[in-house]
């Protein structure tokens, strides 16, 4: 007798197929799954075959077919006589810089953490928010600032403050190295300390309050409990510092140009605009090299910290130590990083845009012309900033394609959030979440080299997309994933899944749930889901530098264009622009959180 | 060993009610005191207090003849020094450290040998039970292993004094019962003078030799167990310790005017426990409303007129619901508290109001 396989087949398909239709967990996280595919990983499979095929236009230098395999970029760039200067001087100069300025912030951002968080020094609470603020601004804000005042006739344009007080800033004080390392470790200084200060607070009381029942005195706790305990805290923060400063850009680039000083990054840029494809895909691979490392080793480091896992508990005992006389100096230092990190340099650029010849402080050198004046006597930009239309232009693009990115990943993060902690093939779930994470290990410069390797050209349906504002969305859609995939994915695992079973039980189909349970209940975490990413990417540099042209200029690729045209006092009104945007879209987070943005940071 | 004596100890943090109100106690040594109340009634705030952690508002804390803290007499020893050992609800054990570690900690900031360290700290672990653990880390541990390592850690110092918070309540109730045993075992074993607080009076009862009810700050009541059950010296503690509950009759009731006898006038509540309640054929004539078997025990619901009544009982009832009965209580049994809830005297043992309520035990048996 013959089996009869087909009714039972039938019955197995139609039955998945309702299933499916009623449950779409899996039909969406296989399509997330392919579009991640497509927007984070083959980008940087582009870029890193790139540095070994012929690239267009070299057939003659390497001496093979354009397209055909060749070890001439990795040779050139890693081996040659030009090496040294090409690579290796640029590489040694990225890690000094990143190491040096995580190491000072570390050490000045973990002071500030303790005055802030155990000691009794005056006004904590509003330092606490203060002390953040260089964090809410760009940070060529500060590299800017800097040139205002030290800028030398080394170049030409306006002088400096300095030069202009009749003070001939050197060279070395002017720009490279020194005010880079400066400018790095003071935006880093936030950072330190809302990492450090959100462990301190995480300590449990009772951790402290029971060693001290068995006799230890407050040195001996801080030696031998907390400094342990805050350990993980201290070197991943360390880890995400470093991993971040090899990928900065805009500081080297604003001080750096004008004395040749150059890192990976700034090589990197300039073998793309130069159009050395093979060259910049060997720089960006070299980044991600060290970007990934540093991850993966701080994500060694996590495991290890999973072990410190306390259960919270209440014990309120007063931890703050009385400084007693010292409390009026330790005020006074905190005041100091205030002043240094935020009033100085926003005042500095405020009054180089309100004054015509920089420095000089008499009342007829002062004027509005820069932000509302008309026909000036420039050979372009004739009206104030506020009357340029290419400023409108450029603000409009700014939110408009950071806001639609924003919103996008913000949704996908949902989506991914969704798809992790309901679906049924775990694997799914992690190819899901480690690609969304896979951005996170590739600094932002690298990545926009991916995008320019990947979307310069046709590819299959896909038309070019450089020169159109479609590179740039799905860029920063892709560079936000992996905060809009954390957050998504914290926010749903800790709905769970009873409210939506309640929902499906009681009789709603799918949609019915996401958008009158999911949708309602997750509205918080999407709306900070998409304005932190908002924040970042207004105020971010390097995806834009690469991927925008002219026509598709944003506030930040505008006000570098006006520096690089020695429009001085146009670019750091812009500049202050965006610091105004991108302060108010983080203060708008913290309102809406309640929370503060150290909690956001922590997880 | 020091008697730990609370001299009209306050502690308020800023405006409005303060945690501790006037609280006088004395632990006298080789006690197992329990501070018992409702959450949220000052007690963790009193252990605190003993232990160091919290600074007095007003009154005066004794550890022998030593005082520890006094704002009057401008004296804090800090918890450092008072040679306590403080056991947190929590555990609050240190993850960076292993079980070893963990316990050996106290000694070693005393600067002792190494040598003897190694050896107390093994004797200790060996007593608690967890000497195969010595390297593991606490998160490596179940709830139960993690609060002995806590108890250990303490042990190992050998304090004075030890401060238990709520130790068992993170435990299952298999555990919980395991524990008890051991704590009583180890108050007899090294015969430390133990503070233990708690909201559970079912643990206060099993093990404490004087309990201290607390509610809102104040202390209602210090006793041995069996004095705060039988005699509860206000309808609080009369409330909170039992289980099932008293009944609370209201005296102007038919049924309250009755057992409160001559005592009516001065009488706003009348108390009697459930299993103060007998069945008898002449009592006072009681419906029964319902019967609820909880495994060993019977609860009957009672009707006498307008009031209820819950009655238990160790014999299986022969009873059926609806069917007419009659109770009675023995005069020792009535608790009587006014209006504001104090404790009045009992009401006399003669008089003709009491006879009926006489249990009469005969004919009892051929009701259950």
């Amino acid at each position: 007798m013959r089996t009869m396989p087909s009714p039972l087949w039938g019955a197995k398909i139609r039955r998945s197929i309702a299933m499916g239709w009623h449950d779409p967990t899996t039909l969406i996280g296989v399509l997330l799954l392919v579009t991640f595919l497509w927007l984070i990983l083959a980008p940087v499979i582009s870029i890193l075959t790139d540095m070994f095929f012929v690239q267009m236009g070299d057939a003659r230098r390497v001496g093979a077919e354009t397209g055909a395999f060749t070890f001439y970029y990795l040779d050139r760039i890693l081996l040659s006589p030009m090496a040294g200067f090409l690579f290796w001087g640029p590489l040694r100069e990225t890690v000094i810089n990143a190491a040096l300025s995580m190491m000072i912030a570390m050490i000045l951002g973990s002071g500030l953490a303790w005055l802030l968080y155990r000691t009794d020094m005056w006004g904590r609470a509003w330092f606490s928010t203060a002390l953040i603020v260089p964090y809410m601004l760009p940070s060529w804000t500060f590299a800017l600032a800097w040139t205002t005042v030290f800028k030398n006739r080394t170049i030409g344009g306006q002088p400096g403050w300095a030069e202009a007080a009749g003070l001939s800033p050197p060279d070395w004080l002017a720009y490279g190295q020194v005010p880079v390392i400066v400018i790095m470790t003071l935006t880093y200084i936030p950072l330190v300390l809302l990492l450090v200060g959100n462990g301190l607070r995480r300590i449990d009381a009772q951790l402290e309050d029971c060693a001290r029942v068995l006799g230890a005195s407050h040195g001996t706790v801080a030696r031998r409990i907390v400094i342990p305990l805050l350990r993980p805290a201290l070197l991943s923060a360390a880890v995400l510092i470093f991993a971040d400063a090899i990928g900065e850009f805009a500081v080297p680039y604003v001080l750096g140009l004008p004395v040749q000083y150059e890192v990976l990054s700034t090589s990197l840029f300039r073998a793309i605009s130069s159009r050395q494809t093979g060259a910049a895909a060997v720089f960006a691979g070299a980044i991600m090299l060290i970007g990934i490392m540093s991850i993966c080793l701080d994500l060694y480091l996590m495991r290890e910290a999973r072990r410190f896992v306390t259960i919270g508990g209440k014990g309120a005992m007063d931890r703050t130590r009385r400084l007693g006389r010292w409390r009026a100096a330790a005020t006074g230092v905190a005041g100091t990083f205030f002043v240094l990190g935020v009033v100085l340099p926003l005042t500095v650029l405020f009054i180089s845009t309100i004054t015509y010849i920089p420095g000089r402080l008499n009342i007829e050198n002062f004027t509005l012309d820069y932000w509302i004046g008309r026909d000036l006597d420039t050979i372009a930009l004739r009206n104030g900033i506020l009357f340029t239309p290419e400023l409108w232009q450029a603000a409009w693009n700014s939110v408009s394609i950071v806001g639609l990115a924003s919103l996008a990943s913000g949704l996908l993060g949902l989506l991914v959030g969704y798809v992790v902690s309901r679906t049924s093939w775990p694997l799914l779930g992690a190819a899901l979440r480690q690609l969304a994470f896979m951005p996170y290990m590739v600094p932002g410069i690298a990545f926009a080299a991916a995008y320019l390797s990947l979307f310069a050209v046709a590819r299959g349906p896909v038309p070019p997309l450089y020169g159109t504002i479609w590179i740039l969305m799905l860029a920063l859609i892709a560079d936000q994933m992996p905060f809009a995939s954390r957050s998504g994915i914290a926010a749903m695992a800790q709905l769970g899944r009873d409210p939506e079973e309640a929902a499906r039980v009681a009789g709603a189909g799918w949609w019915k749930r996401m958008f009158r349970i999911i949708g309602p209940i997750q509205r918080t975490a999407l709306v900070i889901g998409v304005l932190m990413p908002f924040v970042s990417g207004i105020k971010g540099v390097s995806l834009f530098i690469i991927l925008a042209t002219p026509s598709t200029d944003v506030l930040t690729t505008y006000s570098l264009r006006l520096i690089d045209y020695n429009y001085t006092q146009a670019a750091n009104a812009v500049v202050l622009i965006i610091a105004l945007i991108a302060w108010g879209g983080t203060f708008l987070v913290q309102k809406l959180t309640r929370t503060g943005l150290g909690d956001g940071l922590g997880g | 060993m020091p008697t730990i004596t609370l001299d009209h100890i306050s502690k308020s943090y800023g405006p409005g009610p303060a945690a501790v109100r006037d609280v006088s106690l004395q632990v006298a040594a080789g006690d197992f005191m329990c501070l018992l109340g409702p959450s949220g009634c000052g007690k963790t705030t009193i252990l605190r207090l003993l232990a160091g952690l919290e600074h007095l508002t007003t009154g005066a804390l004794h550890v022998g003849d030593r005082v520890v803290d006094s704002p009057e007499a401008g004296v804090f020893i800090p918890p450092e020094r008072r040679r306590l050992g403080l056991v947190f609800q929590s555990y609050a054990l240190w993850p960076h450290m292993s079980v070893a570690g963990n316990v050996a900690f106290g000694l070693q900031v005393q600067r002792m040998p190494k040598a003897e360290i190694a050896t107390r700290v093994a004797r200790v672990m060996q007593t608690l039970g967890i000497a195969q653990y010595a390297d593991r880390y606490p998160s490596q541990l179940s709830g139960g292993q993690q609060q002995r390592v806590a108890l250990a850690r303490m042990l190992a110092v050998n304090p004075d004094v030890l401060l238990l918070d709520e130790p068992l309540s993170n435990l299952d109730a298999t555990l919980r019962l395991e524990m008890r045993t051991e704590l009583r075992r180890i108050h007899q074993e090294f015969g430390t003078t133990i503070v233990f607080v708690t909201h559970d009076q079912w643990e206060a009862m099993t093990l404490a030799t004087t309990i201290a009810v607390m509610k809102d700050g104040a202390l209602q009541q210090t006793g041995t167990p069996d004095d705060i059950y039988a005699r509860p010296t206000n309808s609080f503690v009369a409330r909170f310790i039992g289980n099932p509950p008293i009944n609370m009759i209201d005296a102007a009731s038919p049924l309250g005017q009755r057992l409160a006898g001559q005592n009516a006038i001065q009488a706003a509540i009348v108390g009697i426990r459930p299993e103060a309640v007998t069945l008898t054929q002449s009592g006072l004539p009681a419906r029964v409303l319902s019967i609820m078997p909880t495994g060993g025990s019977w609860l009957i619901d009672l009707a006498l007129d307008a009031d209820r009544l819950l009655l238990s009982t160790q014999t299986r009832p022969n009873l059926h619901n609806g069917q007419s009965v009659g109770c009675a209580i023995a005069p020792q049994d009535i608790h009587l508290f006014d209006i504001h809830g104090t404790r009045l005297p009992q009401p006399a043992l003669t008089g003709s109001t009491v006879p009926q309520s006489i249990p009469m035990r005969q004919t009892q048996e051929d009701l259950l």
